[in-house]
C-alpha cells in the first residue's frame, strides 16, 4: 500500500544546473530528511547527482540474472526435448551433437528474459505501478524541477536556503 | 521569428526556434486537439485497404489456398515476400532507438518514438504472413508452438524456421517493451495536462509515474541496458530471417553473404519508411519545428550509407556466382538480370542503388518532396528485392522438369495491399492517441533548460 502524502513544501526550479547545485548542497543534510527531487527529463547533470545520492542502480543485477536464466533455458530446452525424442533430420544427430544450433536459442532467450527482468527491475525499484501516485505539481512533468521536503512550512529556515539556491517558487503541500 | 542557437547539448549545426518549454504543449496539443482533415482521410484509406485485405484472407480461409497463386515449384510467393519485407521495415526502429542511443546520436531523439512504433506495427504485420501462408490458420497456433504432437514428437530445432519463430517473437517482445518503457514518462506528462476520464486512462497507462529522481535513475539504467540487449538482437533477427533461405541448397539462396546483406537491406528500407511516415505526420500535427530538417537529413544520410552497402552486396553476389564457377548459381543470376523476371530485378537496382545516390547532394536532401518520392521508391525497390530473391530462385532449380512460373493472384495482391493498410492504420491510430515524439528525450537536445550564468539564481521566490 503506497504511503499517504506527507505535508511539506515543494521548491520549484526552472533550470537544470541550478537544481543540480541545490541538490548537491542540501540532500542528505540536516533538515532535509526524506526530501524527494523531481525532474521532467533525465538530464545528464541530474543523473550524475542521482548516482552520487543513490549509488549504482540494482536493475543491472536483475538484467544479469534474467539473462543467465534465459541462457540456461535456451541451452536446456532444445537438448532435453531432443533427448526426449531424438529427431534425426538429414543425418544430423540430436542433442549435444547439434550444439551450434543450441547457441541460437541460448542467445535469443538470454535477450528475452534479460529484457523482461530489466523492465521488472525498473518497475520494482521505481515503485511502479502506483495507482495512488500524487502529482504535486503538473509542471514537474513539463519544464520545472522540484524538491519536495516533508515536514517543512513556509517559514522554516530551510525554505530560505532553498530560495537562496535558486528556487523561484515555494509551494506548501498539504498532507492527506 | 526568434531563433535559439544550439548549446553543447544540442546538435552542432542546429538553430532551434523552440525551447524545452514548448515541447509538451506542442506535442500534447497533437494528442488532445482535433487533427487536420488529411489525418481522417489517410485513416479512412488505410482502414479500407486493411478491410479489403481481411476479406481476401477470409475468402482464402473459406475456399482454400487455391485462391493464391502458390503452386509447384513456387510455394513461397508474395506472402513470404511480405513477411521478409515487414520484418525488414521493423529493423530501423530498434536501430534508431537502441544503436543510435548507444552511439549518442542526438538527432534520433525527435524521431525515435515514431521509429519504435513503426517497428512494433511492422513486426505485428509481418507476424500475420506465416499465418496467412499456412492456409488453415485455426491449426497454426498448435503447429508453431514448441509442443509435442500426438506421437510425442518435438519440433525440429535444427530447422531455421523454428529459429525464425523464436527470433521474431523475441524481437517483437523486446521492441514492445522498449517502446512502452519510453512512453511511460510522456504518458504521465499527458495525464498531468488532462482532466476527467482522459486523466484516469493516461494515469493507468503511465503506471503512476511522477518523475522522481530515483525513478529516472532506475529508468535510465534500464533503458541503457535494454538498448544494449536490443543492439545484437537487431543484427541477429534479420540474419536469422536470411538463414531461412541461406540454410537451403537452393541456387541463389545458399550464400554466406545473406546475413549482412539482409541486415543492411532491412535498415535501408526501415529508414526510408521512417522518413515516409514522419514527414506527413509532422505536417498533419504541425510539429515541423520539433522534427527539424536537420533530423530528417541525418536519417537520409543513414539511408544513403545502407544503400551503398546494399549495392555492394548485390555486386558481390553476382561476382561470387560468376567467379565460383557454380553453373546453377550463375544461371540463376543471369535469369534474374535477363530472364522473365528481369523487370523486378532492374526495379530493385534502380530504386535501391541508383536513386538513393541523389542523397549525396545536400540540395536534394533539403528538398522534402523529392526525398519523399525517393524514399517511397526505396520501399518499392526493397519489396521487389525480396520478391526477386524468392521467386527467381524457386521457379528454376536443379531439375528442369520441375521448372515453372509464378504470378501472384488477385487474392495475394489484395492481402498485400491490405497489409499496408493494416500497418498505416495502426500507426495513424497511435499518433492520434499517444505522443509520437519522445518529449522527455527531445528536451535533452533542446536549449532552454540551463541557466544563462550556470550559477544559482538570485533568490526571488514567491511563497
Amino acid at each position: 500500500m503506497p504511503k499517504r502524502q506527507q505535508a511539506g513544501v515543494l521548491a520549484l526550479y526552472p533550470f537544470e544546473d541550478t537544481f543540480a547545485t541545490a541538490l548537491r548542497a542540501v540532500m542528505n543534510t540536516q533538515g532535509f530528511t526524506g526530501a524527494v527531487p523531481y525532474t521532467p527529463a533525465s538530464y545528464h547533470g541530474l543523473m550524475a547527482v542521482a548516482h552520487d545520492l543513490y549509488g549504482a542502480s540494482p536493475v543491472r543485477w536483475l538484467t544479469l540474472v534474467g539473462g543467465l536464466v534465459g541462457c540456461t533455458t535456451g541451452l536446456l530446452m532444445p537438448i532435453l526435448m531432443d533427448y526426449d525424442w531424438p529427431l534425426v533430420v538429414g543425418g544430423k544427430t540430436a542433442g549435444l551433437y547439434s550444439l551450434p544450433v543450441v547457441v541460437i536459442f541460448m542467445f535469443e532467450f538470454f535477450i528475452l528474459l534479460g529484457a523482461i527482468a530489466t523492465i521488472l527491475g525498473m518497475l520494482w525499484f521505481g515503485k511502479l505501478a502506483n495507482p495512488r501516485a500524487q502529482v504535486l505539481d503538473e509542471r514537474l512533468t513539463d519544464d520545472m524541477f522540484g524538491l519536495f521536503v516533508p515536514g517543512l512550512h513556509a517559514g522554516s529556515p530551510q525554505v530560505a536556503q532553498l530560495k537562496q539556491l535558486g528556487a523561484t517558487e515555494i509551494r506548501a503541500i498539504k498532507g492527506q | 521569428m526568434s531563433t535559439i542557437v544550439a548549446t553543447s547539448d544540442t546538435l552542432p549545426d542546429e538553430v532551434w526556434t523552440k525551447t524545452t518549454r514548448d515541447v509538451n504543449s506542442m506535442v500534447v496539443r497533437g494528442v488532445l486537439a482535433k487533427p487536420h482533415p488529411s489525418f481522417y482521410l489517410a485513416l479512412f484509406i488505410a482502414a479500407s485497404c486493411a478491410l479489403m485485405g481481411g476479406l481476401a484472407w477470409l475468402l482464402q480461409i473459406i475456399y482454400g489456398m487455391g485462391l493464391s497463386g502458390l503452386n509447384s515449384p513456387v510455394y513461397w510467393g508474395v506472402y513470404i515476400t511480405n513477411f521478409v519485407f515487414w520484418v525488414g521495415i521493423g529493423h530501423a526502429g530498434t536501430l534508431i532507438s537502441a544503436i543510435l542511443f548507444l552511439f549518442r546520436a542526438k538527432w534520433r531523439n525527435s524521431i525515435n518514438r515514431s521509429a519504435e512504433a513503426m517497428t512494433v506495427f511492422a513486426v505485428l504485420t509481418a507476424g500475420l504472413f506465416p499465418l496467412i501462408h499456412v492456409g488453415r490458420v485455426y491449426l497454426a497456433a498448435y503447429w508453431m508452438a514448441p509442443l509435442p504432437n500426438t506421437n510425442n514428437l518435438w519440433v525440429n530445432f535444427r530447422s531455421p524456421l523454428i529459429w525464425d519463430v523464436v527470433a521474431i517473437s523475441t524481437y517483437l517482445t523486446v521492441s514492445l517493451l522498449f517502446w512502452y518503457m519510453g512512453l511511460v514518462p510522456d504518458l504521465a506528462a499527458i495525464r498531468d495536462r488532462t482532466k476527467g476520464l482522459r486523466r484516469f486512462v493516461y494515469g493507468i497507462l503511465s503506471f503512476g509515474w511522477t518523475g522522481t529522481l530515483k525513478q529516472w535513475h532506475h529508468y535510465e539504467v534500464g533503458y541503457a541496458l535494454l538498448a544494449a540487449l536490443a543492439t545484437p538482437l537487431v543484427l541477429s533477427v534479420h540474419s536469422i530471417v536470411s538463414w531461412d533461405f541461406a540454410m537451403s541448397i537452393q541456387p541463389g539462396w545458399h550464400t554466406t553473404i545473406f546475413p549482412p546483406y539482409f541486415v543492411a537491406g532491412a535498415i535501408l528500407s526501415g529508414c526510408a519508411m521512417v522518413y515516409t511516415l514522419v514527414v506527413p505526420v509532422r505536417k498533419m500535427f504541425g510539429l515541423e519545428e520539433l522534427i527539424r530538417a536537420e533530423h530528417l537529413e541525418a536519417c537520409l544520410k543513414l539511408t544513403l550509407l545502407t544503400s551503398t552497402i546494399v549495392a555492394y552486396a548485390y555486386a558481390i553476389e553476382f561476382f561470387v556466382a560468376w567467379y565460383s564457377g557454380a553453373f546453377y548459381e550463375w544461371s540463376i543470376f543471369k535469369l534474374r538480370a535477363y530472364g522473365p523476371y528481369s523487370f523486378y530485378f532492374w526495379v530493385m537496382v534502380f530504386c535501391n542503388c541508383l536513386f538513393p545516390l541523389l542523397f549525396w547532394s545536400k540540395r536534394v536532401r533539403r528538398c522534402i518532396p523529392v526525398c519523399m518520392v525517393i524514399c517511397v521508391l526505396i520501399n518499392v525497390g526493397m519489396w521487389f528485392e525480396r520478391y526477386n530473391i524468392i521467386i527467381s530462385s524457386l521457379v528454376e532449380d536443379f531439375v528442369p522438369g520441375s521448372w515453372g512460373h509464378y504470378q501472384p493472384s488477385l487474392t495475394e495482391i489484395a492481402i498485400t495491399v491490405g497489409s499496408f493498410g493494416w500497418f498505416f492504420m495502426w500507426f495513424l491510430i497511435f499518433v492520434k492517441f499517444f505522443p509520437f515524439i519522445s518529449m522527455s528525450e527531445l528536451k535533452l537536445i533542446m536549449p532552454g533548460q540551463k541557466s544563462s550564468s550556470h550559477q544559482p539564481a538570485a533568490a526571488g521566490a514567491s511563497s
